[in-house]
């Protein structure tokens, strides 16, 4: 059933050079070594065998960063990672301390993050009508209190024995292991993201939730799955950091939630869902670690740190939307 | 469309009245269980220690209405006062009068840099509140400088939490004074019912000519100015000032926004709920310990509570509109 | 000169790389009822934005009682007495009617707002407008009728001597629209001067005196409505003749393909039966709020009913969700192209190519070049008017975004297609093409289901006609039976 008036229409996609090399994705990299190149400058002992020493303790936010572009891409937003990430590194550290054989305390730390992540998910998908923003308050508010309840009036918790986890804090070379289950994990979540239908779905959800539905998109079923796989990963960021700090307080994942929303928002993910890559937010997570590093080396304030974060979570989210308005008013 | 509704169902109608059966309910019950809860003492002084939480709850109430949010508030509330606990430490102000100005001051400016942000630079509420969290918790620490302002240091300024006039303390009047001002500005003046419109129909205010960029940047400056205040006023109610006060206890005054039938999507909700909704909220906080559930247990109830009332919202609603579907006869 | 109320010339409008309005001029009668018609896209809602002060044209000069005036903003608008009402009631759900009505212009008193006063003139527009609800309702109660004439009384409030109309009757049921056209009169005969903007002639037969024309951005013509007929307008808007705009080829018809029996869902729709056969063309219509898209929901797997039966091929089949009812080759084109059809962020080729990714998949993984090829033969089948499969599908006219979701419906494997209301805000020469893409498929032996409100698409396309009123089937009738009194009759049934 050809068309009447033979009209074609092309489609073969404009490839350039120039795009690929000036892309958002680009100017991240250049960045990236500039920042390194200042850390350099501000610390002494900013030397790449030292830095790898002190990664792992800020790679464990990684994980949150990779299930969180999902879920920014789906156009919601999850605030309780934080709170799971602490909840789960209590109940590893109890387990270990209760003698639990160290698979196990891996499947604790696992299962009380999938746990929680599948709480979110629940609410969200049978209550449809609130907003993730929310729900995930509330839920912030549960885990974290529930975290506060098992770790009694000491609010803390410390590993009597720490011989399982020094193991998984263990290193090829000098690179630690962590560093390849954030590769190989980064590698996972990109490519789903980016070349399959699953992706796509997502990517359908975020630019228009009806749309999807009435295109056969199980919509309900990939939010579902999103956040509990957004908990699986708390999980396994407790259980690394568990290795690195060796016990868990009230204040454990203070802050990964806006570290993790900020990477993804640098990176060029956009808050209204729909638009990004993840791997500019690799790039910048890296960056972003790479300067918390520096400005450690140099005894910063940890509190004038956080205030930095603030800073640079904010400006992420502000910069795109100044230069979007610059542009419009450039065309007109 | 039945005209004659019983007045039960025009009770339940209306969340407000519902809410306070409900605080009604709560008192005589406590009141059963602890015959000392009912005494004037014992109610100015939960008056007096949850002023702070009431008050910011009406700021809440304005940033909720037009479907934003901000959980800034208590790093703001912990930056005005510190700020305030340090100049009077270093003996620089110690007129108590002068010292809530400044307070207040520091509030509204912490407030409309946030409302520019998310005004003008169209930043999700919920990502600049945020980050502005950490940052101004964080210069609340830098302003304390590993040091805190303790009771000698407050000079006066503590005895104004003490005083009162015409036999009600002082800072159950000022709470007084907010919500009538408020009650007054959300029902009677254009400001409030513009904020009203903002929060039901964003572009349908924008056409009509309603400057919805100001009136969003006017809700948060309120709310930055209303913590300011509550920060000068935590100093003295709780005679020092620390980095780290009323850390955490935003989420009080989402919940008790949230219990006062303040709609979290924005155009519903109204001072008398705020108000209730605080007040069910400061006597559940005294109930806990009454039915055996500790202090640690708190948060983790105040949680389960937001939870617990959003998605009853959403059943009701669910129920109301199953009914009216009923009502469509085929 | 000064017999115009309003008087336009040479208007011209450009927005970023689109000259929305060409050198276009206007002249308004004081106290007459004139009616704007063109293609989607001709020009007539950037115009109405001019008249009342939301944009500001690049040339041209506008006129008020032979007043030259230059509106700065909608507020101007309002204060020199012009008000529009649109399409879709740009209100507050929230707050009363009183409230709505008089946002913006409340009535203040030491700088209180004064309730009472407010609350009672509110009630007497309303009651000059008949209407059935009180003017302390919750706005986001109202029926869209309801919401309609509070948008009127509000324009009333303002002491507006020129009101607007965009698509005034277009969400109205038949007795909704003669209140509609009773209010235009009154309205008339108390020396408002009225514009307005429809797609349908009895509208404009109905209420105007004279009719513009606007074309490509362009003024056509200005005419009255005593003299002309539809084919002098139909060649006026869209600039050539269209002879015999229904193409129904002559099919047979084959066997029964689906069958719905006994289908209800409270509060939407109640024991619906009807069959469609192969290369048969059913047209379902009714007014609005008859029912007739939810029903097709539910057989489509977007709502589940609470009762009922649905066979294909004679087999019973259980749908929960879309895809269930896309696997069994049941396609929809929903009603809102803009919601529900397409994704207007992403490209024509993307659009096309979303329900069917999982099939030319491999392992999960997209085959992007694949999709390509089959995105362009699929798009270029339905004669879209694009450059690449790339362009965003907002940047397309409305009848090519229908041809879009056409397109995307062709991709997948097809038994039955229902197409709700394909041609609503479609211009004339796109409408024709969808109608033709319609007999083809009906050649091809698929069940069509055609759901509209526009009597003549469906006696002109269907071969049997199944009306429904208020959520049941009231009738059925053949094609050769069929008159717009019939169908009209069943479609208002009073049944109480």
């Amino acid at each position: 059933m050809a068309g009447k008036s033979g009209r074609t229409i092309t489609n073969v996609p404009e490839k350039s050079l120039k795009k690929t090399l000036f892309c958002w994705e680009g100017m991240l990299v250049v960045l990236f070594i500039l920042i390194n190149i200042f850390c350099a400058g501000i610390s002494q002992s900013y030397q790449f065998s030292n830095v790898l020493r002190e990664m792992p303790k800020y790679l464990t936010e990684m994980f949150l960063l990779f299930p969180m572009a999902f879920i920014l891409v789906l156009g919601e937003i999850d605030i309780s990672v934080g709170a799971t990430v602490c909840l789960s590194a209590t109940m590893t550290c109890m387990a270990s301390n209760k003698g639990l054989p160290f698979g196990m305390v891996i499947l604790v730390a696992l299962l009380v993050g999938t746990v929680c992540g599948l709480v979110n998910g629940l609410i969200l998908t049978n209550f449809q009508e609130l907003p993730p923003m929310i729900v995930t308050l509330g839920t912030q508010i549960v885990f974290r209190g529930i975290a506060e309840i098992a770790l009694g009036s000491g609010g803390s918790i410390s590993l009597t024995n720490a011989d399982g986890f020094r193991m998984i804090a263990g290193k090829v070379g000098i690179i630690p292991y962590i560093f390849f289950v954030v590769i190989i994990m980064a590698v996972l979540f990109s490519v789903v993201l980016a070349k399959t239908t699953f992706g796509r779905s997502v990517y359908a959800i975020g630019s228009n939730r009806l749309a999807a539905y009435y295109s056969g998109i199980h919509v309900q079923t990939i939010r579902l799955i999103i956040y509990t796989v957004m908990g699986f990963m708390a999980g396994l960021a407790a259980l690394f950091l568990t290795s690195v700090l060796y016990g868990a307080n009230t204040t454990t994942g203070n802050g990964f939630e806006m570290d993790a929303i900020a990477m993804a928002v640098f990176g060029g993910i956009s808050t209204s869902g729909g638009k990004g890559r993840l791997l500019g937010g690799i790039i910048s997570g890296f960056t972003i670690i790479c300067l918390r590093i520096g400005l450690g080396q140099i005894n910063m304030n940890p509190q004038l740190i956080l205030i930095i974060l603030g800073i640079l979570l904010i400006l992420a989210v502000l910069l795109p939307n100044i230069s979007a308005k610059l542009n419009v008013k450039k065309k007109a | 469309m039945k005209e004659n509704k019983s007045v039960l169902k025009k009770i339940t109608d209306s969340r407000e009245a519902s809410l306070l059966i409900v605080l009604i309910v709560l008192c005589i019950v406590i009141s059963l269980r602890s015959p000392s809860f009912m005494t004037l003492k014992s109610i100015s002084d939960m008056l007096k220690n949850n002023a702070v939480i009431m008050i910011m709850t009406l700021g809440m109430l304005g940033v909720l209405l037009i479907g934003g949010i901000d959980i800034s508030i208590a790093s703001t509330l912990a930056f005005s006062g510190m700020s305030v606990g340090m100049l009077m430490k270093y003996g620089m102000v110690q007129n108590t009068f002068v010292l809530f100005l400044i307070a207040i001051g520091i509030g509204a400016l912490c407030g409309l840099l946030i409302g520019l942000i998310i005004s003008r630079g169209k930043v999700l509420p919920i990502i600049a509140t945020m980050g502005f969290m950490y940052i101004y918790r964080g210069l609340a620490y830098i302003i304390a400088n590993s040091q805190w302002a303790s009771a000698e240091n407050l000079g006066t300024f503590k005895d104004f939490a003490l005083g009162s006039v015409l036999g009600v303390n002082n800072v159950i009047i000022v709470m007084v004074i907010c919500y009538i001002i408020f009650f007054i500005v959300m029902k009677w003046t254009k400001i409030g019912r513009m904020v009203y419109a903002v929060g039901s129909n964003r572009e349908a205010a924008q056409i009509s000519g309603i400057n919805t960029a100001n009136v969003e940047l006017l809700v948060y400056t309120v709310m930055g100015t209303l913590s300011g205040l509550c920060g000068a006023l935590a100093v003295s109610i709780y005679s020092s000032a620390q980095p780290n006060m009323l850390y955490g206890r935003e989420m009080d005054v989402i919940a008790a926004c949230v219990i006062g039938g303040v709609s979290m999507t924005g155009g519903r909700g109204s001072v008398a709920g705020a108000l209730l909704g605080s007040l069910i909220l400061a006597i559940i906080a005294k109930a806990l310990p009454l039915v055996g559930i500790e202090a640690i247990a708190q948060n983790t109830v105040k949680g389960v509570i937001i939870l617990v009332v959003i998605v009853l919202n959403v059943i009701t609603q669910r129920m109301m509109d199953k009914n009216n579907l009923k009502g469509r006869e085929m | 000169m000064s017999d115009y109320v309003l008087e336009l010339k040479g208007i011209t409008k450009i927005f970023p790389g689109v000259k929305a309005l060409n050198n276009v001029q206007f002249q308004l009668k004081k106290g007459e009822v004139h009616a704007l018609m063109g293609e989607n896209g001709a020009g007539k809602s950037t115009f109405i934005k001019v008249i009342t002060g939301v944009h500001k044209a690049e040339e041209g000069e506008m006129f008020l009682d032979g007043r030259k005036i230059d509106f700065k903003g909608p507020r101007d608008a309002q204060a020199a007495g012009i008000a529009a009402v649109y399409q879709h009631p740009t209100s507050y759900p929230d707050l009363s009617v009183a409230e709505n009505i008089f946002m913006g212009h409340e009535i203040i008193k030491n700088g209180m707002i004064q309730w009472k006063k407010m609350n009672e003139e509110a009630a007497a527009l309303l009651d000059q407008l008949n209407a059935d609800f009180k003017s302390t309702d919750e706005m986001g109660a109202l029926s869209v009728a309801q919401q309609q004439m509070v948008e009127i009384a509000k324009a009333l409030s303002t002491n507006a001597r020129i009101i607007i109309l965009d698509e005034p009757t277009a969400a109205l049921t038949k007795n909704e629209s003669e209140e509609l056209y009773r209010i235009v009169d009154k309205l008339r005969d108390d020396g408002v001067s009225i514009i307005f903007i429809s797609h349908r002639f009895e509208d404009m037969y109905r209420l105007a005196t004279r009719v513009t024309v606007f074309r490509d951005s362009q003024y056509i013509g200005t005419y009255d409505v005593d003299g002309i007929t539809n084919a002098d307008l139909i060649k006026a808007m869209v600039g050539r003749e269209i002879k015999d705009l229904f193409p129904k080829p002559e099919v047979k018809i084959g066997a029964e393909v689906l069958k719905v029996e006994g289908l209800s869902r409270m509060g939407y729709y109640k024991n619906v039966s009807f069959s469609v056969h192969a290369g048969e063309i059913i047209g379902l219509t009714g007014l609005v709020g008859a029912g007739r898209t939810e029903v097709v929901e539910s057989v489509c797997g977007i709502t589940k009913p609470d009762e009922g039966k649905v066979y294909l091929e004679g087999k019973p089949i259980q749908i929960k969700q879309p895809s269930d009812a896309m696997k069994q080759g049941i396609i929809l084109l929903p009603e809102d192209r803009q919601k529900e059809g397409l994704i207007m962020s992403w490209g024509l080729g993307r659009n096309v190519v979303l329900p069917t990714m999982g099939k030319y998949a491999k392992n999960g993984f997209n085959d992007e070049k694949k999709e390509r090829e089959i995105s362009k033969q699929l798009l270029e089948d339905v004669d879209t008017k694009a450059v690449t499969i790339f362009d965003p599908a907002s940047s397309l006219s409305g009848g090519n975004q229908q041809k879009v979701a056409v397109a995307k419906a062709l991709g997948q494997e097809m038994k039955v297609v229902i197409m709700d209301e394909p041609t609503k805000g479609v211009d004339v020469g796109a409408k024709a093409e969808i109608y033709q893409i319609m007999g083809d498929l009906a050649k091809k032996g698929y069940a069509i289901i055609l759901i509209s409100s526009e009597m003549p698409e469906i006696l002109g396309m269907s071969d049997r006609i199944i009306v429904m009123c208020n959520g049941r089937v009231t009738g059925e009738l053949s094609r050769g039976e069929a008159t717009q009194e019939g169908i009209l009759e069943l479609a208002m049934e009073k049944s109480k």
